[in-house]
């Protein structure tokens, strides 16, 4: 696998060869796409290995391939950030349409609460062992998922609250 | 009360005693705070479990502005979120302006003119000024100080009226273009800009005068809503947060992108991380956007006329004045608005330093003139996480004031 | 790279005077003072310094590059300079543009806009409109004021639009000094 001079994408593939699937590193973002059954490992290893130290996970966030016909469907971007190197990392791993869980990183880095539930909120992906897995944006009745690319942009949704004829 | 008690004889102690030691049975109360609350500026709900006056814990419900930013943007072309990017964050539209089109121009490999970069950064350190104004200046409303948020206000009019002349609007700027700007600066800007700079000095200085040596002041800010480093970190806070707890931490010095590699300036860093240290950092940023914006406006008279974006037919339009009169550029402009640019296919993520924080924004293009994903790292968001550890034990009444510091723009927050 | 990282002075212990309350209350009260006499001597000698403006008696004088709202440039017959090519329908990222083309064979316009209707609830005032057509028949005003009663009378259609030119000069004395802004392309790139 290549390493594209980065010596923390080398540290990842000499530690972890089987989780890592691709690297890249275009425009100069030093990218590693990992299996998603591996995910929590790796980012937990990059958290706590001295030579990593990615003390600061800055982004979170999901696409949806669907358009393009990629299977899987999903992608979880992960973006790190090491403070007193600056390095920074980027962790793909793909989500399948049928099966839209990945392992939850909360406890590695609180930052993850908010961003596991927009990404839920608004993609629909499950995060396994979120301790309040609840929509971030949007509100609890809203029905699907809206930036799936599959989700109409006009879509009217029902008015919820005190003034609506429901509530 | 130890030293009131020896007031009292031993017997009536004893009764005071029981007094407060019996169960009166009191209960948590939950206070709804918002979604339309005057204290918390932007949209936002709290619900705060109360003891008395002390938080003891506190539910942060955002999304009340929540417009569908990256659905919109994914739907159209890229030229088509520029407009949509001036209302993430209302108070520094020309932070989140140069932060997408510099990732368009990440994927598109493209660099712009010495001018153009100039430019830009002379409206991105404006934008900043207005920013922490309205923080500062809504900071001391928070504790009941008026006049010094209307200084703050004067100084922040006077910055939009610059913004008006460069962009064409006080707020929703819509300046910045793929590959340059919409428009080069107008005549004797350099001049009203140096004008304006010195008026807005004054402002701070007498904004400096009437709260940063009041006690009452001092006494609100120094020790509320304080959060150590680490845990800052671990919350992925950024910008005069994390500064504010002595992290040296900014974009413009660690990764610096445009020209701010051949400015002079510093960054200002706290102690502690709390209120005292955020208001402080912020006006110390005050102080050097307004030299940035001097040595951008020394830089841009020294460099003379000359072009302000690429000369790249993939990006710009055609000159105006050629479309009107030959064939070619013509069908180039036809072409270029119904199909816009087309970004390689590839993912790019860039950040820049915002007036919060760190404002990312991850692209992905497939190659066709429409995003396949454009995800905005809000910087109001992550920072607004770990609100609730930064107010909890603390008094009812610093929770607006610390909200205040956080600086949530309900736009950039929500989307 | 210049500059470096500074420290800000946190005042922990307090001086005399501030832990005093108020001779640093006097000192604030100094400041405000100042302001309010500056301000009262320019109402005095009409060389005001205060902010405010007495709307709508006064109106502020934006600057040249100010985007107000879209409207279509006349021609001196009255009749829109535009051809409906529909680029700015394109263009606008929030769709409020609706143009319906249409021909008027009597007096040799091959294409004109049989309907023209801004939706100003939805225009947002970002000037794409502006910068696609090629025909500088629509342009940004210096009109901001739209608001009505309905929702219904925020849709202009072309009539509420058409402008003369004459009351458009500042912009579009704005919009032909970028005529030429761009440079000329390199050969072979067209």
């Amino acid at each position: 696998m290549e390493d594209h001079g980065s010596p923390v994408l080398r540290r990842l593939i000499d530690v972890h060869a089987a989780a890592v699937e691709a690297t890249h590193a275009r425009f100069g973002d030093v990218t590693a796409c990992v299996q998603r059954a591996h995910l929590a490992r790796v980012l937990c290893f990059l958290r706590d290995d001295p030579e990593c130290g990615f003390e600061m996970l800055v982004d979170l966030c999901a696409v949806d391939y669907l358009e393009q016909g990629r299977t899987p469907r999903f992608e979880v971007v992960y973006h790190l950030l090491s403070l007193a190197s600056g390095r920074r990392l980027r962790i793909r791993a793909g989500v399948p349409e049928d099966d839209c869980t990945v392992d939850s990183v909360v406890e590695l880095w609180p930052a993850a609460d908010w961003m596991e539930r927009e990404v839920w909120d608004l993609y629909g992906i499950r995060f396994d062992g979120h301790p309040d897995l609840r929509r971030l944006l949007l509100y609890e009745e809203f029905e699907g998922h809206p930036l799936r690319k599959d989700y109409p942009k006009e879509r009217r949704q029902p008015i919820v609250g005190p003034g609506s004829a429901g509530g | 009360m130890s030293e009131r008690a020896r007031w009292l004889t031993e017997r009536e102690r004893e009764t005071a005693e029981d007094d407060f030691e019996r169960d009166l049975h009191t209960e948590h109360q939950v206070l709804n705070m918002g979604p339309s609350h005057p204290a918390t500026h932007g949209t936002v709900k709290f619900l705060v479990e109360l003891d008395g006056e002390s938080v003891v814990d506190l539910d942060v419900q955002v999304g009340y502005l929540h417009r569908g930013f990256e659905k919109e943007c994914e739907s159209g072309s890229w030229y088509q979120c520029i407009p949509y990017t001036d209302r993430l964050n209302y108070n520094s539209a020309i932070l989140a302006n140069v932060g997408f089109c510099m990732a368009v121009e990440k994927l598109l490999e493209l660099e712009v003119p010495q001018r153009g970069q100039w430019l830009r950064v002379l409206g991105s350190e404006l934008a900043r000024l207005s920013d922490h104004l309205t923080r500062c200046g809504a900071a001391c409303l928070e504790l009941q100080a008026m006049t010094p948020f209307l200084y703050g206000i004067e100084a922040r009019e006077l910055t939009w009226d610059l913004l008006e002349g460069l962009c064409g609007a006080r707020v929703t700027s819509n300046y910045v273009r793929i590959g340059g700007l919409r428009h080069d600066m107008p005549e004797g800007f350099p001049s009203w800009c140096r004008e304006t700079i010195a008026k807005i000095r004054g402002l701070l200085r007498d904004f400096d005068r009437v709260v940063t040596g009041n006690r009452i002041f001092i006494d609100r800010l120094r020790g509320t809503g304080a959060l150590g480093r680490d845990e800052l970190i671990a919350y992925g806070v950024t910008g005069p947060l994390l500064r504010a707890a002595g992290v040296a931490h900014d974009l413009r010095k660690a990764e610096p992108y445009l020209v701010y590699d051949e400015i002079d300036f510093d960054i200002p860093i706290g102690e502690v991380g709390d209120n005292y240290d955020r208001y402080l950092v912020c006006v110390e940023e005050m102080q050097q956007s307004l030299r940035i914006a001097e040595q951008c406006l020394e830089r841009l008279e020294a460099l003379g006329p000359g072009p302000v974006d690429v000369a790249d037919p993939r990006v710009r339009w055609p000159a105006k004045g050629r479309v009107f009169n030959h064939m070619e550029e013509m069908i180039q402009q036809f072409k270029a608005v119904t199909e816009g640019p087309r970004v390689p296919a590839g993912e790019a993520y860039l950040a820049i330093e915002s007036a919060n924080g760190e404002l990312g924004f991850y692209l992905v293009s497939d190659g066709t003139e429409r995003p396949v994903k454009v995800r905005c790292r809000p910087p109001s968001l992550i920072n607004l996480a770990p609100f609730p550890q930064m107010v909890r034990g603390g008094l009812l009444a610093d929770l607006i004031p610390t909200f205040d510091f956080i600086n949530m723009i309900g736009g950039e927050c929500d989307r | 790279m210049p500059g470096s990282v500074i420290q800000v002075k946190r005042k922990e212990n307090l001086g005399l005077l501030e832990r005093l309350y108020l001779p640093m209350i006097l000192k604030g009260l100094a400041v405000t003072t100042g302001h309010f006499f500056r301000n009262l001597r320019g109402f005095a000698t009409g060389k005001r310094r205060d902010f405010v403006v007495q709307y709508p008696e006064e109106r502020v004088d934006h600057a040249d590059a100010f985007r107000g709202m879209p409207v279509l440039v006349a021609l001196d017959d009255g009749e829109p300079r535009c051809v409906a090519c529909g680029l700015c329908e394109y263009a606008c990222p929030s769709r409020c543009i609706h143009i319906v083309p249409g021909e008027l064979p009597d007096r040799g316009i091959e294409r004109w806009p049989r309907v023209f209707d801004i939706d100003m609830s939805r225009c947002m005032f970002c000037g794409l409109c502006e910068e696609a057509c090629p025909e500088e028949a629509i342009v940004m005003s210096r009109e901001v004021e739209i608001s009505t009663y309905t929702r219904k009378s925020l849709v202009w259609t072309k009539e509420d639009l058409l402008m003369a030119p004459d009351l458009l000069k500042r912009r579009l004395d704005f919009v032909r000094a970028e005529y030429d802004r761009t440079p000329d392309l390199p050969d072979g790139q067209d």
